[in-house]
């Protein structure tokens, strides 16, 4: 197996505070691999970092067998799209799912916008009538399968997931996250999942990396977590946090 | 000993919105008691849950319509009161911490400002008091330097802290009722811990009662007393929080089966299947 990313040694500052330290893993090609921890542990940040959204960073980043500096080609946009946790906020209010989705296939000239956008379109589940309609005009989960459909229409090997269902009712997560994983089979998709509930990751990922304050803890397959083969005793809180919060549902 | 009143009784509360091409039923025939307890509403979105909360409090934006045959604060009846009296109750005696601090705060006003406002509009407390109790407020849900934070912009504040702000401003009216609109769904773990701590206590010590809206069943289960399912404006089932999981009705076992699961990992989850049948009052 190839390795799709691989990062080494990244850190990341904002003026004076040190947001990631020294993390580095590897993400093998088709592989999902998920990070968790807390709000501001800097998880998103090293989303950002991948993606090129944050030039601001020292370290080595691969993707595919490319060094990436700062400033990424359009080429790599092909390749690596993201989706962001928010999509009340990461689609344009003033623009139709059709102009959202036809914006990227001008931008990496791709032509045939009209066949694309209806595939991308039926790929994430919606039919052609949600085609021109307004952001407002759709509910939080199909808001979010637009936002996938965005990130699909240029046909990426990696994608990078950034809590792509906390903002989503229980039962919205689950039609998301069965579309996330009928995506990775159909597609051999690399995926990359950040999130704060470890059931979520849990049930997408094979390995999962814990974040604590900037730093990696903690890399662990679910296989270990599931069995309690770890060794930090913060990822067991995190685990019986988890642990707890279903079990209050399921114990009775 | 005689059977306390409850603090809040509400009998078939509609709330309608009459718009150009039809008249949308956000709430539909909703009854429930509350007295000093936590109780929950859960549901999807768009099930009614906040207009619920908004209907108690008299807030129901335009064009918006609320009947009830009864709608009881400690046997006080409170369909009949004029806007004056209902302004009299909210803030005073119910208050409602709204979903999400960013959107619900002023932004040209310091948090300290905001919360002692809300304690002038209900006394006659002179500006000193009102920042005294604003940073007795802040205190008290365990905001490290109250000084300094009161007088910080809501930009300035993180998450966590702006719901605490919320908190520390619908309590300074000391209510008997706390209505909580998602107050911790836009909260770390940890945070939502202390936010919850706060609340239980509130609960335990003054006798408030919580009617506390959220879509997180297994929070719910954890921490509340009651919880009231709700789908399309409609009671699906009232349940003890405990026996939670026991709940019989499908959009119940709906709501559960598609929480993915740590310890069972399944291939795919449950995906709800909604009956049109439950709106139409199936179950209830």
């Amino acid at each position: 197996m190839n390795d799709a990313i691989t990062v080494s040694g990244l850190d990341v500052r904002f003026g004076a505070s040190h947001v990631v330290k020294d993390v580095r893993f590897t993400v093998g090609e088709g592989e999902s691999y998920g990070i968790v921890g807390e709000s501001g542990s800097g998880k998103s940040t090293i989303l950002r970092a991948l993606s090129g959204l944050n030039r601001e960073w020292s370290g080595s980043i691969t993707i595919a067998g490319e060094p990436q500096k700062a400033k990424r080609p359009p080429a790599f946009y092909r390749q690596v799209q993201m989706v962001f946790q928010d999509p009340y906020g990461s689609l344009h209010p003033r623009m139709t799912v059709d102009a959202t989705l036809a914006e990227p296939v001008a931008i990496h000239g791709l032509g045939d916008a009209d066949n694309r956008i209806n595939r991308a379109l039926a790929d994430v589940g919606l039919d052609g009538g949600f085609r021109f309609r307004y952001p407002h005009q759709l509910s939080g989960g199909q808001r979010q399968r637009v936002a996938i459909a965005r990130a699909l229409i240029l046909e990426p090997s990696i994608l990078l997931l950034d809590e792509p269902t906390s903002a989503l009712d229980v039962s919205i997560q689950a039609e998301v996250l069965n579309l996330l994983s009928d995506l990775k089979g159909a597609r051999g998709l690399t995926l990359v999942l950040v999130s704060h509930n470890l059931a979520v990751v849990g049930h997408l990922c094979g390995r999962v990396a814990v974040m604590k304050e900037g730093q990696i803890v903690e890399e662990a397959t679910l296989d270990a977590i599931r069995s309690g083969d770890i060794h930090e005793a913060y990822t067991r809180d995190l685990v019986a946090a988890s642990r707890r919060a279903h079990g209050a549902i399921t114990a009775c | 000993m005689r059977v306390e009143t409850p603090l809040l009784a509400v009998e078939n509360l509609r709330v309608r919105f009459h718009t150009p091409t039809r008249i949308v039923e956000a709430v539909r025939g909703l009854s429930f008691t509350l007295g000093r307890e936590k109780l929950a509403i859960v549901g999807e979105s768009g099930s009614g849950k906040s207009m619920t909360g908004r209907a108690i409090l008299d807030l129901v934006p335009w064009p918006g319509e609320v009947s009830a045959d009864r709608m009881e604060f400690r046997g006080q009846e409170m369909m009949g009161l004029d806007r004056h009296g209902r302004r009299a109750i909210r803030g005073k005696r119910i208050s409602m911490v709204m979903q999400d601090p960013k959107f619900s705060l002023n932004p040209v006003m310091t948090v300290g400002q905001q919360i002692g406002e809300a304690y002038r509009v209900h006394t006659k407390a002179s500006r000193s008091e009102a920042r005294e109790r604003a940073l007795a407020m802040l205190e008290a849900v365990q905001i490290r330097e109250p000084a300094r934070v009161h007088d910080l912009y809501p930009h300035e504040v993180s998450g966590g802290m702006g719901q605490r702000v919320m908190i520390a401003m619908m309590l300074i009216g000391e209510p008997d009722i706390l209505i909580a609109d998602e107050p911790t769904s836009a909260l770390d773990v940890t945070v939502q811990a202390q936010v919850l701590d706060i609340l239980e206590r509130l609960v335990t010590d003054r006798g408030m009662g919580l009617i506390f809206i959220s879509h997180d069943l297994p929070l719910v289960a954890s921490f509340c007393d009651r919880v009231v399912v709700m789908y399309a404006g409609r009671v699906m089932e009232t349940l003890d929080a405990r026996a939670l999981s026991k709940g019989k009705h499908p959009y119940t076992r709906g709501l559960l089966g598609c929480l993915p699961d740590l310890d069972h990992p399944k291939d795919r989850l449950a995906t709800l299947k909604r009956d049109p049948a439950w709106a139409n009052g199936a179950g209830t």
